[in-house]
This record gives structure tokens, sequence and C-alpha cells, in this order.
């Protein structure tokens, strides 16, 4: 909203935004981004979706109208200084406890200790790419600050990462800062948090976890990376709690997902990143937002008939208020993905089903009645003045959501059998799964090849073993 | 990173980036709301449509000669084709005629 606000007010034209109670704040923080530290932001007191309509009314009456009036009439002359430290300078001096107070009172942490980007460790992690330091690799929103090479290099520093992580590093952030991923929507309410899926020979050469708990912290190179995720959006693109993000709950950061690209090979399925299109055997990292789903335990069977009902039924469920994502409102960007292990995926590989297959397979049994999917976001959500049968008849949705008016038909929860990605990874001898409920176009799937410095093989250690 | 380093005494860089956007001018604030024609954009969430009548009604009674250009015009300014929506929306207020712009709904 507030960005159509500001494309309005760069032509030419004033704006009221309206903005209830709890995004206030975002609104103030992410219009300094914009450009309009003092755009006019109107209040809506408390939250919409829980008011009467009589009092909904008597607010907008007594209290918005006023706020609208007024953004419309005259400017709001309260300026917003930002005076800044220069992109290298030395912001903290003293010893660990207190380089970590003085970072922690500036925002640069997420509360857990950090390691100081001394110019020693800068350099280190810098001899392990070939971009210039300040080379700019995206500008991020809400802040709108360059995420440079160097600051990369100071928050895989800061998030104990290694110096040999930095090609993963920039090719991160080289998908957080392409447009399709949609990084400005990061602090959005769900809460969604990113989960970073990695492909390539770079997993056992960095002692990546790509067996048995391979969602848990416990290796450096998995956790390590997932956090220096969360605080580069912190740092960089500049979402911080109880300001620009917003979410309700939340997450910790999620650790990196290793694929298990060696029974990928075995079994002849494309893994994720050549889902991406890339090539087997390239090193790629694809990132997309997640926000929420589960475990399933045991699922039982022989056969691909036996053992894909209950993985079909989870990604409905787990999926649930995301379907606004399959409509007009999000244009089919709904990209659930679920990953089975490889004793899962080889059982279904020696029925000889290809990937491509199994996600025919569960195209056309993960549905919900058309009723249940409409009564989800009309009724109990966000969409009011919407339904499938418009959204089909305005051609912005596929005619399969209308095969007929009976409110029973069954219809599908994304537009392809590809929107429904699988990965395989975990514990490679327990016969479960995980769902992930997708964030659509507020963090789309998006991948990136890692380009490794010319002496990459010389420079690595072998790695450690991690935490077995 | 294993060899002592430092010595006990640390300094650190900052790990921000520096920012990109200047600020910038809004635009010039109309004089009165009087006879002005008013565009509602809306994101198609959170009850905008209720509340934009309710507000047409409240702006009527201060100003009766306002007019307004309804959100159906518009579509939707956020979902997945924001940027493409956001690109010709200039163009398009200033061949409606349009005067001031109200926004909705962040929630």
């Amino acid at each position: 909203m507030l960005r159509a606000s500001a494309a309005c007010e760069r032509a030419g034209f004033p704006t009221s935004s309206l903005t209830c109670e709890g995004f206030f704040k975002q609104g103030k923080a992410t219009s300094i981004g914009l450009g309009f530290p003092n755009i006019g932001l109107a209040l809506v007191p408390g939250h919409i979706g829980t008011k009467s309509a009589e009092q909904l009314r008597q607010d907008i009456l007594q209290t918005t109208l006023g706020e609208v009036i007024k953004n419309l009439t005259t400017f709001d002359l309260a300026g917003v200084s930002t005076t800044e430290p220069s992109a290298k300078a030395i912001v903290a001096r003293g010893d660990f406890f207190a380089v970590n107070d003085a970072f922690y009172a500036s925002g640069y942490t997420d509360g857990l200790p950090i390691v100081p980007p001394t110019t020693s460790l800068m350099e280190a992690f810098l001899s392990f790419t070939d971009h210039d330091p300040d080379e700019v690799l995206g500008v991020m929103l809400p802040d709108k600050r360059a995420a440079t090479v160097w600051s990369v290099a100071a928050n895989g520093v800061m998030a104990g990462c290694q110096p040999q992580y930095m090609p993963i590093l920039i090719a991160i952030v080289q998908a957080m800062a392409d447009p399709s991923y949609g990084v400005e929507h990061s602090g959005n309410t769900p809460g969604a948090d990113t989960l970073i899926i990695l492909n390539g020979p770079i997993i056992k050469e960095l002692g990546f976890n790509d067996q048995q708990g391979a969602l848990r912290d416990g290796f450096m190179p998995n956790t390590s990376i997932g956090r220096f995720f969360r605080l580069y959006l912190r740092n960089v693109a500049g979402f911080h709690l109880h300001k620009t993000d917003k979410a309700t709950f939340g997450n910790t950061w999620r650790v990196v997902l290793a694929e298990n690209d060696e029974v990928l090979r075995d079994i002849d399925w494309p893994t994720i990143g050549m889902d991406m299109g890339f090539e087997r055997g390239d090193n790629v990292l694809t990132i997309a937002r997640y926000s929420g789903g589960g475990s399933l335990s045991s699922v039982s069977g022989s056969t691909p008939e036996e053992l894909l009902p209950y993985l079909a039924d989870s990604i409905e469920r787990f999926n649930n208020w995301q379907i606004t994502f399959t409509t007009s409102h999000g244009n089919g960007t709904l990209r659930p993905l679920a990953i089975i292990t490889p004793i899962l995926a080889r059982a279904l590989a020696k029925a000889g089903w290809s990937k491509s297959r199994v996600q025919e397979w569960l195209f056309e049994h993960v549905r919900r009645p058309a009723w249940e999917f409409e009564r989800q976001l009309k009724e109990w959500n966000i969409r009011g003045t919407w339904d499938l049968t418009r959204d089909v008849k305005e051609g912005k949705i596929p005619s399969l959501f209308l095969e007929s008016e009976d409110p029973n038909r069954l219809v599908p929860i994304v537009w392809k059998p590809s929107d429904l990605m699988i990965a395989v990874g975990g514990d490679p001898l327990r016969n479960n799964a995980y769902v992930f409920a997708n964030n659509a176009f507020l963090g789309f799937p998006t991948a990136k090849k890692i380009h490794l410095p010319n002496n990459w093989h010389e420079r690595i250690k072998p790695p450690s073993q991690g935490a077995t | 990173m294993s060899e002592p380093q430092h010595n006990g005494w640390f300094e650190a860089h900052w790990p921000r980036g520096a920012l990109q956007q200047k600020k910038l001018n809004l635009a010039p604030r109309l004089e009165s709301l009087k006879g002005k024609k008013v565009a509602q954009l809306w994101d198609d969430l959170f009850k905008g449509d209720v509340v934009f009548e309710i507000l047409e009604e409240g702006l009527r009674q201060r100003f009766p000669d306002i007019e307004f250009v309804s959100w159906r015009v518009f579509g939707n300014t956020h979902g997945a084709d924001e940027k493409e929506a956001l690109k010709d929306l200039p163009q398009q207020l200033r061949e409606l005629g349009v005067d001031a712009v109200i926004s909705g709904m962040a929630c």
C-alpha cells in the first residue's frame, strides 16, 4: 500500500494511506526507504479484522476521516535525520563483551553473541571471492541500503561462518536482491521464514549435514549460514522487530537444507537446483519463504498409490490460508514444498515413478472442495469481495477452478503439477516427510549458481565432522 | 580462525550498507478538498471496500461537490502484479483528472 502511495507522490499526487494502529510504526519506518519519511498515514484504530460494523463506522468517521483530510491538505514537517557511519567505519572497540554489548545496543545482532567483524576477519572472508568488496549486489527495501560484498563479509563473520562460506553468502544475497524473490515483503505479519536449499559438490566440500536431522542446528555451515540470512535481513534490508518486521509470531532462522544429491543421482531424479534450471553437479542455492508446515511421521506403504495419499493430504492441510496466493491476489505463485526422505524417494523410484509423475499424481489429489476454498478466504480470512467464479471469468486464474458450478467440485491449490516442489533429504532410513506452506510472491523460490574463486580447491580445508 | 587473534581487543566494522534513498519532496498539498477528484486505491484486503464507502460518506458531508474514482477502476495495487500495476498508475491518474489519492489497507 505504501509503495502505491509513494508512486503517486512521486508523480505529484498528494496521498493519504489508511493504516491500522499496529502498522503505524512500520509505516513510518518503511516510508524512509521509499524516500518520503513524512508521507501521510491516516490512523485506523485497532485492527479492522475484529471490529463490528458499527465500531468500524464510528472509528473511520471519528478518527480516520480527519486524518485523511489533514494528509491531503497539509504537510507533516517532522523530519527524520539519518546520520550514519561510513560503509567501512569501525563502530565498536573493546573486548569481546564490550563489542557485543555495543552491537546489541545498536540493533545489529539477533540477541546471540556475534563474532566481531574485525579487519583481519573481513580480509579472510574477502579472500574467498573474486568480487570487489565495494561491489553492490543489489539494493534492498525497506531501508534501501546497498548490499555490498563488504557487508556480506561483515554479516558472515558475525554469524559465525567460516571464510570459505563466502561464495555461498554472496549467492544468497544475489538471490535476496533478485526482484523475483520479493525481499521487501519479508516483514509481513504471517512471519514466514526463509529456507535455503543447497545442491552440488560444495555440500560435501564444506561439511554440510545432508543426512539425519537435516533441518536441525548442530553443523556449522548449515547453522551459521542460516543465521547469516537473518542478520543480513536485519542489517542491510532493514527488517527490525517492532518496526519494519511485523511477524505476528515468527521463528528463529532456518538452517540450510542440504539436499541428498547422491540419492537423487542414484534414482535419476532432478534436484531442486535442476528444477530451478541448473545442471546436475552445479553448486546452486535456492531460497524461498515458508510460513508454516510440519512433519509427517511414518509414511507407510510399498507402492506410490499407498505412499502418496498421506503426503497429498498433508500438503493440502498445511497450505491453509496460503491458498490466497492461488487466486488472482497471488497470481498462482503458491509453491508448497514437500521434503521426503531418501527411503521414500527410493521406494517411489523403484516403482518406476519419476519426480514429475509424482508431482502429477499429487496435483490430481491435493484438492479441496470449492466451497471450502472460498469459505477460507471470504469468510475466515481477508478477501470478502472475492470468489473463484469471478477470478475464472475475468481470466485471472485457470478454468480448471470452474469446471462446473457444483460447490462440492474439487479444486487444486496450485495451477500446475510442477508448482508442488519436492526435495529429498533427512534421515536416509526413516520413512518420514516434511511439508512447508509457502509464502508465494512474498518470498518466491529464487535460485543462484554459486561462483567459486579460482583457487577454490587448493584453499578449502577438509571440513570437521560437526556435532556427531 | 583457530589461531589466537586480537589479544582480546577487537575493532569491529559497521555491518550495514549505505542508504541509497535520498529524501524526496512530497507532492504539493491541496488547499481544500472542495470540488476535487479523489482516487481510491486498494490492495483487496482488510475490508477496504467498506472503509472507502464510509469515507466517501464522511467526505461528501464536508465537501458536497467532491468526486471519487472507485478502487474498482484501478484493480489490486498489491498482489503478485504490483510492479506492473504501479508502473501505469501515474498516467492513469492523470488521464482521469485525479487531484488526490487515498490508499489502503495496511493492517
